[in-house]
């Protein structure tokens, strides 16, 4: 499982990013959550893109903002949560920020449908299978009666549950943890969705069953066109589905590459303590090592470094200096990462100044602000046709 | 085929707690200081008489010597288990006790069955309302008075209610509202609920009864003041666990599920999270009936009401063990049933409660 990547064939070539509209674009997303004493961004001007057919990887420890993402795309962030005005989310060119119930709802299962993390409890367990894929049919498709149940018996069938029509009438408890989160899948393929999000869908289970999800997730995606977005805080999960990663540490993106790029050349020290702590990279060591201390968190604007407390690499600049979403070397726009090390051609003294530059002119703090400069991609190697817009929303959001 | 089965299991496993419920209930009258003989005949009764009494009650033999404990006791099981309750021996002496139960019984059906509905009513609704929209000025108030309705103890909501509404009470004009009843003692529109029986169709046997709307009308008016206070912990209890409930399951990660495939407002509450909430509110239902026991001894009372739980109460104070074995008797047959009903229903609910024990 945590092989490195070798399926080329699910690349997304490089030029169809400069053509084509991502089906799923997120800029500058802030996702507040508002306590008694502070706000707690959950997640801080984060950037993501998803094209067409592909997966994309959002990977990061507990707590560093995954699943609050995925909410916020989903329009499922709650009261004491708010995303904050600046935040930009389009699904198909269309800004989905400011929908309203009724709106999401229509967006929520044939747009963008969502499988979450624990399969045991994310089927209502008073209902049968077979009613709660055909009421998802019913919703997104309109398909009822004789005909939904025989839609329902193939997506069972797709999703490999054998003897589909007599479970079909079996409740969520009469299933394995597999068998539920096929179910799960199933379910969501029955809303037919364009853009799937998968929060952590194998965490719950264990690696021989968690190995057929994702195999069953590669085939769906294949058969039906789907564009995944792949939450996980497993690199080995990571290695074996994505064909972009995006690492996620307190809210913020602080490394992006295509993924063999960051299998091959982690940039980030974060990213290179992930790759490290995974047990089998390191044989003959005595202990596994791991990333001491845990996720900040992040309840004020980032002037600094998230990562310096724990980072081995962290020098005095990055306690004052917030690392910008740049280039690994200069002109790079496929592997970005947020370090003062970046650029890699330059020298540390001027990568800081760099960064606080291009934190400077975007008069903001977050990463996206970087991309006011016209030169580094905020996301892997968009064009820079919107950059503009970027940074006015970035600016306007403080 | 499973279903039947496990009712039949239920239903006969019943039996040996009714049982129990009767041996207890003969212990305890053995065991309490009823006199009989005394509350039958007064102080100072005449040896003959009370001799021929005895024999009568069948405590003692014809010849004199007293009937051995485990006879009365055989007696009395299989007397009351037929229900040959026999005759009231002071309330009533010598009606039948069967008939007697048997005419005191619309009145507390009647309470019984205004109580729990209008907790009904009002409950699970406040209860739903105040978990949909808890932590607003909504909720509070709902919250609030389910704890208030909940923490008035039925015994002093009974007696201010019944002052408020007597006459020179503040409420006394309702007993001339709209139409004019009674609220403490009997209506008589109990009795005639009904005017008469219609067939249905060309068979002439099967007739469905005909009720008499103004009396039911006339019932409910006169019943509504005691059915409020005997429901009243009841509809309190359903607003707060009703509330709990809807919280718990409205946070459940199948409400993302559901929501995630794009399902409406209406739908999500309507059926994802109203039938899971169901389930804890099933057995505070169902243990409105219980309260309803104690309840309506105390209701009935205080209101007048010729009921069963005024005649338990008589009958107590009178010594008149036939219908106390009777009364017990029907009140254990009616929790004992209730408990198989929640049983049932909850299968019926949750699926995920098996039939048998254990195996899933």
């Amino acid at each position: 499982m945590s092989t490195p990547p070798a399926g080329d064939d699910r690349h997304v070539p490089e030029d169809r990013r400069t053509e084509e509209e991502p089906i799923l674009s997120v800029r500058n997303l802030q996702t507040v959550f508002h306590t008694d004493r502070e706000t707690i961004r959950a997640v801080d001007g984060i950037d993501l893109d998803i094209y067409e057919g592909e997966t994309v990887g959002l990977v990061g420890e507990s707590g560093s903002g995954k699943s609050v993402t995925a909410r916020s795309i989903m329009g499922l962030v709650d009261e004491p949560g708010e995303i904050l005005p600046g935040s930009s989310i389009k699904f198909q060119g269309e800004e989905i920020t400011g929908y309203d119930t009724k709106q999401y709802q229509n967006l929520r299962g044939s747009g963008i449908g969502m499988v979450f993390q624990d399969p045991l409890s994310s089927l209502n367990p008073v209902f049968t299978v077979g009613n709660q894929i055909r009421e998802a049919l019913k919703v997104n498709r309109g398909i009822t009666g004789e005909a939904a149940r025989e839609e329902a018996i193939d997506l069972l069938e797709a999703v490999q549950i054998p003897d589909a029509s007599r479970r079909l009438g079996e409740y969520p408890h009469e299933f394995s943890g597999g068998m539920r989160q096929r179910a799960v899948i199933a379910m969501m393929l029955a809303c037919d969705p364009e853009v799937l999000i998968c929060d952590e869908p194998t965490t719950a289970l264990d690696v021989t069953i968690q190995a057929q999800i994702l195999d069953l997730l590669r085939e769906l995606q294949e058969d039906r066109g789907l564009s995944i977005l792949f939450i996980t805080h497993d690199m080995g999960v990571i290695a074996d589905v994505t064909d972009r990663v995006n690492v996620m540490y307190a809210g913020e993106i602080v490394e992006k590459a295509p993924t063999e790029e960051l299998f091959a050349a982690p940039s980030h020290p974060y990213t290179r303590g992930l790759l490290e702590a995974i047990p089998g990279q390191q044989a003959g060591q005595e202990r596994l090592r791991t990333i001491e201390g845990d996720v900040p968190t992040p309840n004020e604007p980032a002037t600094y470094c998230r990562f310096a407390p724990r980072c081995p690499q962290a020098f005095d600049d990055c306690e004052a200096v917030h690392p910008e979403l740049v280039g690994v070397t200069e002109g790079e726009t496929e592997h970005t990462a947020a370090c003062l090390l970046y650029p890699e051609d330059m020298s540390t003294g001027e990568a800081v100044a760099y960064h606080e530059r291009l934190g400077g002119d975007s008069s903001g703090t977050d990463e996206s602000g970087a991309a006011g400069d016209g030169d580094v991609a905020a996301d892997g190697g968009r064009s820079t046709g919107d950059r503009g817009r970027d940074s006015v929303d970035g600016g306007d959001g403080r | 085929m499973n279903k039947l089965l496990y009712i039949a299991k239920r239903l006969l496993l019943g039996i040996p707690v009714v049982l129990f419920g009767l041996t207890m209930t003969f212990v305890i009258i053995y065991l309490s200081p009823f006199d009989p003989m005394t509350a039958i005949l007064g102080r100072d009764s005449d040896p003959e008489t009370a001799r021929q009494l005895a024999i009568a009650l069948g405590l003692r033999n014809p010849d004199g010597s007293p009937v051995p404990l485990w006879i009365q006791y055989k007696d009395f099981l299989v007397e009351t288990i037929t229900f040959n309750f026999g005759q009231s021996w002071v309330v009533t002496r010598g009606q039948p006790v069967g008939a007697l139960v048997w005419e005191r019984m619309p009145a507390t059906v009647w309470l019984g069955f205004w109580s729990v509905l209008i907790a009904l009513i009002f409950g699970i609704p406040l209860g739903l309302y105040a978990g949909l929209r808890s932590n607003t000025w909504g909720d509070y108030t709902a919250s609030f008075g389910g704890i208030v309705w909940r923490a008035m103890p039925n015994f002093w909501l009974a007696v201010m209610l019944a002052g408020l509404l007597s006459a020179g009470g503040a409420l006394s004009f309702y007993r001339g509202f709209l139409i004019p009843t009674d609220v403490i003692g009997t209506s008589d529109a109990i009795g005639a609920l009904f005017g008469g029986f219609t067939p249905i169709s060309s068979l002439e046997w099967l007739r469905i009864p005909v009720p008499n709307l103004y009396n039911w009308a006339a019932g409910f008016k006169w019943i509504l003041p005691a059915a409020l206070v005997l429901g009243s912990s009841s509809m309190g209890n359903e607003v707060r666990i009703g509330r709990t409930a809807v919280l718990e399951s409205i946070n459940a990660p199948y409400i993302d599920t559901a929501k995630a495939k794009g399902l409406s407002t209406r739908s999500i509450i309507g059926k994802h999270v109203a039938r899971n909430a169901m389930i804890p509110l099933l057995p505070v239902i169902m243990g409105e009936f219980y309260l309803l026991i104690g309840g309506s001894v105390l209701v009935e009372l205080i209101f007048g009401i010729r009921g069963l739980g005024n005649l338990f109460l008589s009958a107590i104070f009178a010594s008149d063990v036939p219908i106390i074995g009777a009364l017990t008797y029907v009140f254990i047959l009616i929790i004992v049933f209730f408990n198989i009903a929640q049983d049932i229903a909850y299968t019926i609910i949750d699926p995920r409660i098996g039939l048998e024990g254990g195996n899933e």
